[in-house]
């Protein structure tokens, strides 16, 4: 089973992490720019996070076989600071950088016209940079904050089917199908959704331009999600193409809108995917002849 | 010939619209290849052009004298326009070669060159080869200088040269031919750089061109075959095709020397040459048709493994003209190169990952960087890289500092600003650990201009991470008993642990008969 996370913080996880994703058939996967539980409080804060998300992290993943991705920009819920809006301003030269599939996190914290602005300004560089959106939808006023979103969507002219809206669940999912929108899910230990509504979901509203991750960080969560909703839809009778449908194929054609995924296995790891004792990784390689 | 051939590679390019198939021949190349008749001499030249045409060459590259055609015929006049027409049904081009053994003295051989005492008969066979050319309609005379006679020094040498040549010279324009002057291992004229300095001295005609060997490069060429194909530029009149080993002018069949020559035939891509590349294998006529044969089965493969290159090739091209079009657009564009030349390793065999010698982006970076350093001054140079480094991504920081290697390994001497940036950056990448970027911090330029103090632990630290030590430029040289020493440390420390100790350690344990280096090396 190939997976693919359309989104999960890998900053936040362990190389033990890495090592269970593997073996549970995640090869790639996207992670957002986001907050990282302590407010930051400066530009640099957000420069050094982004280098990390497009340089060590990307580097960490591939060492375990997995292909990192991410996506750039303000969060909602630092949008509120001015000390960090400015880095507005250093988005563009992130938008154009290998790897870099969509703008996003944007959307809504608490709905304040600080939000409203960062929100708009980054649906424009979305569409000067032909990238993706990926939109956070609010933890309160959930339904209330998904209609704004949309609305704001609508009025920006972006393309619908060049925008996810993350975070759904049984309220809010109608009307973002309804607005020709990607749907996608997180699915959390005890918040957000379980893997049992999620199947419940795709019987009712079908597997298309729905995406299923983990949004695994370092709260609460667990990064093998994916998996295990996988293994509940072939418990309620998906069939295999269902499923890799729905966690593989979907994101990557929903991410692959950006031009920027990179999918070829990584050197060491064979096509199937299982680890290859015989390459080894990055020069570390039979070539590298040891001796005790 | 016409007068319009004079202005070379500006007419080429001119000309060439709507010209394409013509001029693509059956190969399919930018450029014709050829194959030299001083390769064929067990044959007949009728017998010789049908067999080059039938194996699908678009050129011959004729060598006057014995046994083809000689230019002291007294039907000469005939022959050649026998000749025309018979290059004309079997659509080939041709270029005309001076390089006969014993045509004008029996017992030596190629005497008397310019550089002789007396030369008159040189000089004479040249104006015929001119008279030959115009004749043809070939592309141009290619001669060489000649080797000092003893006891004669190259001022003297030099002086010759200068003196005879103008005539000729005045005679090619007269006669709208072009020459081409081919540097010639142990000659006067070795080298691309002496060959350009000659033209300069004779008031840069434009009638006077060059010829390259891409094997002789491998022997005399400090910047190998692409450096002297590049360095020879516009300028480039006629090419000669051949695999060489260094030390050692003998022309061999492809594949049994050093000569890249995918990368070769890429270079002349480049360039955009559109004359003859013609294989010289003189001493292989034995077995002419066999080689011709199997010389464009290479040619054919080379310039087929050649595509990532001369894609690198057109996306650093463009690049350039794009960034001196609009310097504010240098970031967008050194961003963008894996997706236009892709991320494969360039050795993929040894290096499956492109950690040791880089991946193809890499070496598109590198070169973009190498080309801005022709174009841009120090300062703006020495800010760019920083600028590139410090706000790129792993693989645009891997480009920058292959980019350093590329400049400090191209011969030049880097300004002081530009140092100081390659420190920085290569400081910072050495603090990393990422395999990849470390491995590409310790190439030319920190072989150059790292101190030794972080170039020894930046040695170690490969070792420690498991990055083979091929990555290091110049390990020979700079390896000493203190790194030996360490080397011994770190394996002692791997054997209390009862781990394995990695095998590139005895690289740099082997040096503990060395003193200690210089500490700084600048």
């Amino acid at each position: 089973m190939r997976i693919f996370d359309p989104h999960i913080h890998m900053t936040s996880r362990t190389t033990g992490d890495y090592e269970a994703m593997y073996a549970a058939g995640v090869r790639a996967l996207v992670e957002p720019a986001f907050w990282l539980g302590q407010p930051r409080t400066s530009v640099g804060s957000f420069i050094d996070y982004f280098d990390a998300l497009l340089g060590w992290e990307r580097f960490r993943a591939a060492q375990f076989g997995i292909r990192h991705h991410a996506t750039i920009a303000l969060n909602p819920k630092e949008a509120n600071d001015p000390r960090c809006v400015p880095v507005l301003d250093e988005l563009p030269r992130y938008l154009v950088k290998e790897g870099v599939v969509a703008v996003g996190e944007i959307g809504y914290d608490s709905m304040t016209p600080a939000e409203d602005t960062a929100f708009s300004r980054q649906l424009e560089l979305a569409r000067e940079y032909e990238l993706p959106v990926m939109v956070h939808t609010p933890h309160r006023e959930k339904l209330a904050g998904t209609h704004r979103t949309l609305d704001v969507v609508r009025e920006s002219g972006i393309a619908p089917e060049t925008v996810l809206v993350d975070h759904l669940n049984e309220t809010n999912i109608g009307i973002v199908k309804d607005a020709g929108a990607w749907m996608g899910f997180s699915i959390y230990p005890d918040t957000k959704m379980d893997e049992d509504r999620m199947v419940a979901l795709l019987q009712q509203y079908g597997t298309e331009r729905i995406l299923v991750n983990s949004a695994a960080d370092w709260g609460r969560s667990d990064p093998l999600k994916t998996r295990r909703t996988a293994d509940a839809m072939l418990a309620a009778g998906f069939s295999d193409d269902d499923v890799d449908q729905v966690l593989w194929r979907n994101p990557v054609e929903f991410y692959g809108q950006s031009g920027q995924l990179i999918l070829d296995p990584i050197p060491g790891f064979d096509a199937a995917g299982h680890p290859d004792p015989a390459a080894g990784f990055e020069g570390n390689s039979v070539l590298r002849g040891a001796r005790v | 010939m016409s007068t319009e051939t004079i202005n070379g590679g500006t007419t080429a390019a001119a000309t060439r619209t709507g010209a394409d198939d013509a001029w693509a021949g059956g190969t399919g190349l930018p450029f014709a290849l050829g194959y030299g008749t001083n390769g064929f001499t067990d044959h007949s030249l009728p017998v010789a052009l049908e067999l080059l045409a039938e194996q699908g060459y678009d050129a011959v590259a004729l060598t006057l004298g014995h046994p083809h055609l000689d230019p002291f015929a007294d039907d000469l006049d005939a022959r050649l326009r026998d000749l025309r027409s018979r290059l004309d049904e079997l659509g080939l081009r041709v270029v005309v070669e001076t390089g006969t053994r014993f045509l004008l003295d029996p017992r030596r051989k190629h005497r008397p060159t310019l550089v002789d005492e007396h030369a008159d008969a040189r000089v004479d066979f040249l104006r015929r080869a001119v008279d030959v050319a115009r004749a043809l309609d070939a592309e141009c005379v290619s001669f060489f200088s000649g080797v000092l006679p003893e006891g004669v020094s190259a001022g003297a040498g030099w002086e010759r040269l200068t003196r005879r040549l103008p005539a000729v010279v005045e005679h090619a324009r007269a006669s709208g031919v072009v020459l081409s002057l081919e540097p010639e291992p142990g000659m006067l004229v070795e080298t691309v750089a002496d060959a350009l300095r000659l033209r300069a001295a004779l008031g840069d005609p434009d009638c006077l061109r060059l010829t390259v060997d891409i094997g002789h490069c491998v022997v005399v060429e400090p910047g190998g075959v692409r450096g002297a194909l590049l360095q020879a530029g516009d300028l480039l009149a006629n090419v000669q095709l051949d695999d060489m080993r260094p030390h050692a002018h003998e022309h061999l069949p492809f594949g049994e020397g050093v000569v890249d020559l995918p990368l070769a035939l890429a270079t002349l891509a480049e360039l955009d040459f559109r004359g003859v590349a013609a294989v010289e294998l003189p001493r292989h006529s034995f077995d002419a048709p066999g080689l011709a044969e199997r010389s464009l089965a290479a040619l054919r493969t080379a310039w087929a493994d050649g595509a990532p290159q001369r894609r690198c090739a057109q996306w650093v091209g463009e690049s350039a003209a794009a960034i001196s079009a609009d310097p504010s657009v240098l970031a967008r564009v050194f961003a963008s190169a894996g997706r236009k030349v892709g991320r494969s390793p360039l050795d993929p065999d040894v290096d499956p990952a492109g950690v040791l010698h880089g991946t193809a982006d890499d070496r598109a970076r590198a070169e973009l960087i190498l080309r801005l350093g022709d174009t841009l001054a120090p300062a703006d140079l020495s800010a760019a890289l920083q600028e590139l480094y410090t706000r790129g991504d792993s693989a645009e920081r891997r480009g920058v500092l292959r980019g350093l290697g590329a400049l400090a390994g191209a011969g030049r001497t880097l300004d002081d600003a530009v140092v100081d940036a390659g420190l920085a950056v290569t400081a910072d990448a050495l603090r990393t650990n990422e395999t990849s970027l470390v491995a590409a911090a310790v190439g030319p330029f920190a072989a150059a201009h790292l101190d030794q103090h972080a170039w020894r632990h930046a040695v170690l630290k490969l070792v420690f991470m498991g990055v083979g030590l091929e990555a290091v430029a110049g390990l020979r040289d700079r390896a000493d008993a203190e790194l030996a020493r360490m080397a011994e440390d770190f394996a002692a420390e791997r054997r209390a642990a009862g781990r394995p100790v990695p095998a590139d350690l005895d690289l740099i344990r082997r040096a503990d008969a060395r003193p200690a280096a210089r500490t700084t090396s600048s």
